[in-house]
C-alpha cells in the first residue's frame, strides 16, 4: 500500500462526525497507529479526539513510528492503564496478530482496520476487499469502452499489475478478471508486470505498447503509477481527455490526490478506492458496541466494500475519497 | 594541564593521605553525585516525581510492562557497551537483529503461505508450505537458537577482523555492515514478515514463569488482566547475559584487556595485552547479544522480521548506554551503568505514553529530557574532575 | 624595578592536601625568575592558578599592582600572560602565521587579510631569527622551531609575562642554543620571563632570580649570583645529595643474556649487532634520529626488522610484544603518556597490566583480587610510590616521577631478564631520578641486563657498565668504563677527535 493511503486514514477520521457521538457511556479508547509525520493527520486525529471527547469518550494515541516491536509496547502500556477498548492501524499484518492476541488475552476489545492481520479469525477486522474495489473500478471503464466499440469488436485492454507476493495486487487482479468474465470474448487482455516499481512498469509498459499500439483500457493496480504511464502514453498520444480522439479508458485504485486530479481533468475515468471512512466509523462502532455489551474478546471480520470514483459520481462522493480531500487542502501545490 | 598532585618528598617514607571522606550533608549529595547508582537515583526520583500526577505508573501492570520492555534492550546495549569501551562503536547490531529474525523464522515456521513468500529467493531452499527448514524436528527451538547465535558470532567476526587487523575505524566498518545486513536481511523475505513460530520459541519471547496477583485472595476466578508476569524468560535470559558480561568486563584478565585498549591502544599493545584478539572479541560479543535480543524480539512479536532493528532501534541501544555513563570514547564503562540507563530509558518511554501527550509532542518531551539527563551527567564529570585532579 | 605579578599568602588545597601553601613572592618587571622545586612541589600549580585554570584557595594574586584574579586561560592571556608548555598548544595542520594569528584574525571586507598575516608573521619570524617562511605548516617543524612558533605568537600578542614550563626537554643542543638566545632578546626588550627547568644550569645560566619550591611552600628565593647548582639541589629536596647517582652494588656476571645480530632495516638500521650481560647496563647514547629509539622498538617486536636476529637467554625472539614479553623482555618506552600508561585507570591497574593473566584463575581467567591487591601492594613499596588508594587513585594524579616508577613497576611484575629503559629520566625531579637510578640497579644486581637508552649523557656515565653510541642507524663506538665524555659526543656527532 502507498503511503499516502496509510496517512490519509487521518485526514479521513477528520469527517468522522455524529454518527459516533451515541453507543457506549464514557470509554476510554486506545488509538495505536504506525505511523504519522505529516500534516493530515493533525486535522485526523484532532478530529477523532473531539468527536470521542464530546460523546464523553477519552482517546489515547500512540504512534509506532513504523516499530512493531514498539507498537506491542505501546499496546501493553495501554492495556496496562486500563483502557476499555483499543483500535489499531498496524505496521503489518503478522505483527497485528501478535498485537490482537495480547490484547485479548488481557481481556480488552480490540478492532483493526487499514491493513488487516495474516489471521482474520481474531479481533474486529475491517478488511477492504480489493477484488470487489477493483471489480467496481473496472466494471465502469469497460462499460465505457464497449460504448463506444463497434459489436463484436475485441478491445485492447492492459492490466499493470502489482508485486503478486503481496496479496492486495493478487486481489485486485483478481477484481480485474472478475470484471472482465463479464465481458467475455470483448477484450484482449494484456498483462504488465511493476512488482511494485515505477521503473520496472515503465519499461514494461513501454514493451506492451509498442507490441500492441493500439489500446483501449488500461487498469493499473495502484494509483502511484499513474505518472509512469502517463510519461509512455503521452508521446504516443494516448493521454487526452475523454471525448477527445486517443483517449484510452483509464481506472486505477487507492483514490490518491494524482488520481483525483485526473479524473477532474478527465483523463482518467475511475479509480476503486477503500471507504477508509467507513472503516474507521465502523471499528469505532464496533468497539463502542464491544464495551457496551461487555464482551471482552469480539471476533467479526467486517468488509468494505469500498467504492469506485468515477467521472460520473465525481460530484457526489469525491469527498469521501481520502485523495480528494487532500487535494481540496491544496495537496499537490505543497 | 595537569596541576600538581600532592606528593611527598624523598625524606618523608610515608604515604601521603588519602582525602578523609568528611560525612557532612553537602558531602553526601556529592557522594549521591559520584556514584555508580546515579543514574538509578535519576530513574527513582523521576519515578516517585511523576507517581502523583500518573497513578497507572506505579500500578502492577505497568510496572510488568516496564520490566518487560526493559530486558531486550537491555541486551542489546550490554553489547554495545563492551565495544564502547574500547573506544569503538558498533552500529551493525541493528541489522544483526534483523537477520537473525529472519533466520530463526527460517529455520523454525511451522507453516508459510505461498503467496506471501513463494517470490522470496528462499522459497523452496529454507522455507515452503510446510515451514521452515527446522520445522517439526524435536529441539529445533534450541538448534535455531543456536544457529542465530552463530551467524551473529560470524557477523561480528567480519566486523573485528576489518577493524582489528585491518584497522579500519569501527563506525565505517559497522556502518557498512549495517546497510549490507540490513538489505540482506530484507531482500532474503522480499521485505514480508513470517508468522508461525513454534510455542515453545514463542515462550522465550513472553514465557512468564512467576506471575503476581495482587487482589483479594477469596476471589474464586482470578481475570487474567489481574495476573502480572514477573520473572519471565526474557528476564532471566537478559540478567544471565548482564551478570555474565558484569564478570567478563570487572572480573576477569579479558575486561582488564578491554579496558586497557579502551584508554590507551599504545600502552595495551606495548604491554602485551593481545590487542588483535582482544577487539574482535568484543564485536563478536556485540553481534551476539545482538542476535540474543532479537531472539526476544522475534519470540515476542511472534515474527520473523527483516526490519526489526531498523529505525530509532540503535539510537535507543546507544542511548540508553551512553546516559547510563559509559563514555563514547573508551575507557569507561560498567554493566551496571548500563542497566541503569536502559532503566532510564525504558522508564522514560513508558511515562510519556502513559502521560497522554499528543502523538507530537512525545518526541520533543523525550528530547528534553534526554538533553536534561546528559547535562546533568556532563556537570557531573567536570565537577568530578574539578574535585579529584 | 617594580613588581609585574606578585602573590600574596596564596593556598591551593587538592583534597584537603596543601599543593601550595601560603606562598608570598614577586616577580618584577623585566627580571628573569627561574622557578624550582621538585616534581609536585607546586610549581605547575602555581602556574595553573597564574593562568587562570586553578582557582585559588586562598591569599591573592596582583598584576600591573592591580588585583588580579583570572577566571580563565583567556583571561590570563589576554592581560598579557603567554606560557610556553613542554606539550606545545600548536595546529599542526595549519601554517605558522595561521597559528600566530589564531585567536585574533585581522579582517578586510569581511574576509582574513592574508597580506597582512603574512607580512606581520615575518617580520616576528625575522625578529625570532627563524628561517621559514609563514606559510609552512607547523607539521613541518622540527620541536625547536614550533616552540619559536609559540614565542612568535606570545611576541604577537605583546605578552608582558612569558611563561616556560620545562621547554628544552625535547630539544638537541642546537635548539636549546637558540631558544637561549631568544630567551636573552626577549630580555633585552624589557620583558618578564619565569623559567621552570629541571636542568638546574640552564637556570643558572639564563636567570637573574631563582625561587624554590618545596611540598608548596617558597623555601627560598634571591639574585640568581648567590645560588650554585648544589645549593639548588640542597634547597629543592631539603638535605645534602651525596651524588647524582647511587653506586652500582654489583658486578656485571659473564653470561649473555641478550644478542643482537646485524639488524637492520633500511632507512632505520643498518647492521646493528650489540650484547648485555647479566646484571650489566648497556648505556645507548645517540642524538634524536640516530635510530636508538628504533632499535628498541625492533628489538620489541613493534617496528619490523629486514634483516639480523636476536636471541633472549639463548633463545630466537620472534613475534610481536606479547610473545616478547612472555621471552622475559620489558620495555619502558620514552612516551610514558602515550605509550607507557593508561592515565584514567588507578595505579594498581596500570601495576599490573603486564602481569595481568597472572592473576587470571580457572578456564575464564577470572581475577583474583586478593592476590592482585597484595601483588601491587608490594609492588608499591618495591618501588616507592607515593600515592594514597593505588586501587582508587588514578596515576595520572601522580607526579611525573611516581608515574615512571610505575611504568618500570608494571614490568617488574612479570619478572624480565633484559630491561629496555628509553629515556627513563625525562621530565623527572633530581630526587625521583635518583630512585629511578636505584631501581635499575637493583634490577642489574638481581641479574637482569639493561639497555639504557639516554640522550643525557651524564646518566649514562655514572650508570653504565658500558656505553654504545649510534648515528644515523649505525653503531659508531662503544666505551667502557671510565668513560671520556669528549669521545662519546665526537661518536655521536660523527666527528674524529685527535
Amino acid at each position: 500500500m502507498t503511503r499516502l493511503q496509510r496517512l490519509a486514514a487521518g485526514t479521513v477520521l477528520a469527517g468522522l462526525g455524529v454518527g459516533l457521538a451515541s453507543g457506549a457511556s464514557a470509554a476510554n479508547i486506545c488509538f495505536a497507529f504506525q505511523d504519522l509525520e505529516t500534516e493530515f493527520w493533525v486535522a485526523g486525529h484532532q478530529a477523532i479526539t473531539s468527536t470521542l471527547t464530546e460523546a464523553g469518550h477519552t482517546v489515547i494515541e500512540r504512534n509506532a513510528n513504523e516499530d512493531a516491536n514498539r507498537q506491542l509496547e505501546q499496546v501493553r502500556d495501554c492495556i496496562a492503564q486500563g483502557v476499555d477498548g483499543i483500535i489499531l492501524i498496524p505496521q503489518d499484518g503478522e505483527s497485528a496478530v501478535t498485537i490482537v492476541a495480547e490484547a485479548q488475552d488481557a481481556d480488552v476489545p480490540i478492532a483493526v482496520f487499514n491493513r488487516p492481520p495474516s489471521d482474520l479469525s481474531k479481533g474486529i477486522i475491517v478488511v477492504a476487499d480489493n477484488a470487489t474495489i477493483a471489480a467496481q473500478a473496472v466494471d465502469f471503464v469497460a462499460a465505457k469502452a464497449l460504448e463506444g466499440a463497434a459489436e463484436g469488436e475485441v478491445l485492447n485492454a492492459i492490466l499493470v499489475m502489482g508485486d503478486l507476493g503481496d496479496p492486495n495486487a493478487v486481489g485486485r487482479k483478481d477484481g480485474f478478471y472478475a470484471a472482465m468474465a463479464k465481458h467475455e470474448g470483448r477484450f484482449n487482455i494484456i498483462e504488465v508486470a511493476s512488482q511494485w516499481d515505477a521503473a520496472t512498469a515503465l519499461a514494461n509498459l513501454e514493451a506492451a505498447v509498442t507490441a500492441n499500439p493500439d489500446i483501449d483500457l488500461l487498469f493499473t493496480s495502484s494509483d502511484f503509477l499513474f505518472p509512469t504511464i502517463r510519461s509512455v502514453f503521452e508521446p504516443r498520444g494516448m493521454w487526452k481527455p475523454t471525448g477527445e480522439d486517443g483517449h484510452v479508458w483509464m481506472a486505477g485504485l487507492d483514490g490518491d490526490a494524482t488520481a483525483c486530479q485526473l479524473i477532474k481533468d478527465g483523463l482518467v475515468d475511475a479509480t476503486g478506492v477503500q471507504d477508509l471512512y467507513f472503516e474507521a466509523e465502523t471499528s469505532l462502532k464496533a468497539i463502542l458496541a464491544a464495551i457496551e455489551s461487555g464482551e471482552a474478546q469480539p471476533n467479526e471480520v467486517i468488509e468494505d466494500p469500498g467504492f469506485a470514483l468515477t467521472t460520473a459520481n465525481l460530484g457526489e462522493r469525491e469527498m469521501d475519497m481520502w485523495g480528494c480531500v487532500l487535494l481540496a487542502d491544496g495537496f499537490l501545490d505543497k | 594541564m595537569k596541576p600538581d598532585a600532592p606528593a611527598g618528598v624523598m625524606p618523608r617514607p610515608e604515604p601521603f593521605p588519602a582525602a578523609v571522606p568528611r560525612q557532612s550533608l553537602g558531602h553526601r549529595a556529592t557522594g549521591l553525585l559520584f556514584s555508580d547508582y546515579f543514574v538509578l537515583y535519576l530513574s527513582i526520583a523521576y519515578f516517585l516525581a511523576l507517581v502523583p500526577f500518573l497513578p497507572t505508573l506505579a500500578n502492577p501492570a505497568n510496572l510488568a510492562n516496564l520490566l518487560s520492555n526493559m530486558w531486550p534492550l537491555l541486551v542489546v546495549a550490554v553489547g554495545q557497551t563492551f565495544v564502547l569501551t574500547i573506544a569503538g562503536i558498533d552500529l551493525s547490531q541493528g541489522a544483526v537483529a534483523g537477520l537473525s529474525s529472519v533466520f530463526a523464522a527460517l529455520l523454525l515456521a511451522t507453516a508459510a503461505p505461498v503467496a506471501v513468500l513463494g517470490n522470496a529467493p528462499v522459497w523452496g531452499l529454507f522455507l515452503s508450505e510446510n515451514g521452515g527448514l527446522l520445522a517439526g524436528i524435536p529441539g529445533a527451538t534450541w538448534l535455531a537458537v543456536a544457529a542465530i547465535l552463530a551467524l551473529g558470532a560470524l557477523i561480528g567476526l567480519a566486523n573485528g577482523v576489518a577493524v582489528a587487523v585491518l584497522r579500519m575505524p569501527a563506525f565505517m566498518v559497522t556502518l557498512v555492515t549495517m546497510i549490507a545486513i540490513a538489505a540482506f536481511a530484507i531482500w532474503l523475505t522480499q521485505s514480508n514478515n513470517i508468522r508461525d513460530l513454534p510455542a515453545n520459541f514463542v515462550a522465550l519471547g513472553k514465557g512468564t514463569l512467576v506471575s503476581l496477583y495482587f487482589g483479594a485472595a477469596e476471589e474464586s476466578q482470578v481475570a487474567r488482566r489481574a495476573l502480572h508476569a514477573f520473572v519471565t524468560w526474557p528476564m532471566i535470559v537478559a540478567i544471565t547475559v548482564a551478570l555474565a558480561a558484569h564478570v567478563a568486563l570487572n572480573r576477569t584478565v579479558f575486561g582488564r584487556y578491554v579496558f586497557a585498549i579502551g584508554m590507551n591502544r599504545n600502552a595495551a599493545e606495548i604491554s602485551g595485552v593481545p590487542v588483535r584478539r582482544v577487539i574482535v572479541t568484543v564485536f563478536v560479543i556485540s553481534a551476539v547479544c545482538a542476535a540474543i535480543a532479537s531472539v526476544l524480539y522475534t519470540a515476542r512479536l511472534e515474527t520473523g522480521r527483516p526490519t526489526l532493528g531498523a529505525g530509532n532501534f540503535l539510537l535507543d541501544v546507544i542511548g540508553a548506554t551512553v546516559i547510563g555513563g559509559t563514555s563514547l570514547f573508551g575507557g569507561k564503562a560498567k554493566i551496571v551503568w548500563t542497566f541503569f540507563g536502559v532503566l532510564f530509558f525504558v522508564l522514560l518511554s513508558n511515562t510519556l505514553n502513559l502521560m497522554n501527550l499528543s502523538a507530537f509532542h512525545i518526541d520533543m518531551v523525550k528530547g528534553g529530557v534526554i538533553l536534561t539527563a546528559a547535562t546533568l551527567d556532563v556537570m557531573r564529570t567536570r565537577l568530578m574532575r574539578d574535585r579529584a585532579v | 624595578m617594580t613588581a609585574l605579578l606578585s602573590f600574596k599568602a596564596l593556598s591551593k588545597d587538592w583534597f584537603g592536601v596543601p599543593a601550595v601553601s601560603d606562598l608570598t613572592l614577586e616577580v618584577a618587571r623585566g627580571s628573569t625568575l627561574g622557578l624550582i622545586g621538585e616534581n609536585g612541589a607546586g610549581k605547575s600549580t602555581l602556574m595553573n592558578m597564574v593562568g587562570g585554570v586553578v582557582t585559588p584557595s586562598d591569599g591573592e594574586m596582583s598584576w600591573k599592582g592591580e588585583a588580579y584574579a583570572p577566571r580563565s586561560a583567556a583571561d590570563a592571556a589576554v592581560r598579557g600572560i603567554a606560557f610556553i608548555h613542554q606539550e606545545l598548544n600548536l595546529f599542526t595542520n595549519l601554517s605558522i602565521a595561521e597559528n600566530v594569528f589564531i585567536d585574533s584574525f585581522p579582517k578586510r571586507f569581511g574576509m582574513i587579510d592574508r597580506t597582512r598575516i603574512r607580512e606581520d608573521t615575518a617580520a616576528l619570524l625575522a625578529r625570532l631569527e627563524l628561517d621559514h617562511s609563514p606559510e609552512t605548516l607547523v607539521a613541518e617543524l622540527a620541536p625547536g622551531e614550533r616552540q619559536i612558533v609559540e614565542i612568535a605568537k606570545a611576541l604577537h600578542r605583546e605578552a608582558d609575562l612569558i611563561i616556560f614550563d620545562e621547554p628544552t626537554t625535547s630539544l638537541t643542543p642546537r635548539e636549546t642554543a637558540r631558544l637561549f638566545d631568544v630567551i636573552a632578546r626577549l630580555k633585552a626588550e624589557g620583558r618578564t620571563v619565569i623559567y621552570i627547568s629541571h636542568i638546574l644550569s640552564d637556570v643558572k645560566m639564563l636567570c637573574d632570580e631563582v625561587a624554590v619550591l618545596r611540598d608548596g611552600r617558597l623555601v627560598e628565593a634571591g639574585p640568581a649570583e648567590v645560588f650554585d647548582v648544589g645549593r639548588m639541589i640542597r634547597s629543592m629536596i631539603g638535605r645534602e645529595l651525596a651524588g647524582m647517582f647511587p653506586a652500582r652494588t654489583a658486578a656485571p656476571q659473564a653470561d649473555v643474556v641478550f644478542e643482537a645480530e646485524g639488524l637492520g632495516q633500511p632507512g632505520v638500521l643498518e647492521a646493528v649487532s650489540l650484547n648485555v650481560r647479566a646484571g650489566e647496563v648497556l648505556g645507548l647514547f645517540g642524538l634524536m634520529g640516530s635510530g636508538r629509539s628504533e632499535l628498541a622498538r625492533v628489538i620489541f617486536g613493534l617496528d619490523p626488522v629486514e634483516r639480523g636476529s636476536l636471541r633472549l637467554g639463548g633463545r630466537e625472539l620472534a613475534g610481536g610484544p606479547g610473545a616478547r614479553i612472555a621471552a622475559g623482555l620489558a620495555f619502558v618506552t620514552e612516551n610514558r603518556r602515550d605509550e607507557g600508561l593508561m592515565l584514567d585507570a588507578p595505579v594498581a591497574e596500570n601495576m599490573s597490566l603486564v602481569a595481568v593473566r597472572t592473576f587470571g584463575r580457572g578456564p575464564l581467567a577470572v581475577l583474583d583480587r586478593g592476590a592482585h591487591e597484595l601483588a601491587t601492594e608490594r609492588m608499591r613499596g618495591e618501588i616507592g610510590v607515593r600515592a594514597g588508594d593505588i586501587a582508587r587513585q588514578p596515576v595520572k594524579a601522580l607526579s611525573g616521577g611516581n608515574q615512571q616508577k610505575v611504568v618500570i613497576g608494571k614490568w617488574l611484575m612479570s619478572g624480565p631478564r633484559l630491561f629496555i629503559l628509553d629515556e627513563p629520566t625525562r621530565g623527572v625531579d633530581v630526587g625521583a631520578k635518583y630512585e629511578i637510578y636505584a631501581l635499575a640497579d637493583r634490577l642489574a644486581a638481581s641479574g637482569a641486563g639493561i639497555l639504557f637508552i639516554s640522550s643525557e649523557l651524564e646518566e649514562l656515565i655514572g650508570m653504565c657498565d658500558r656505553v654504545m653510541v649510534m648515528s644515523r642507524g649505525e653503531v659508531t663506538a662503544e666505551f667502557a668504563a671510565p668513560f671520556d665524555r669528549v669521545k662519546i659526543l665526537a661518536a655521536a656527532f660523527r666527528e674524529a677527535v685527535a
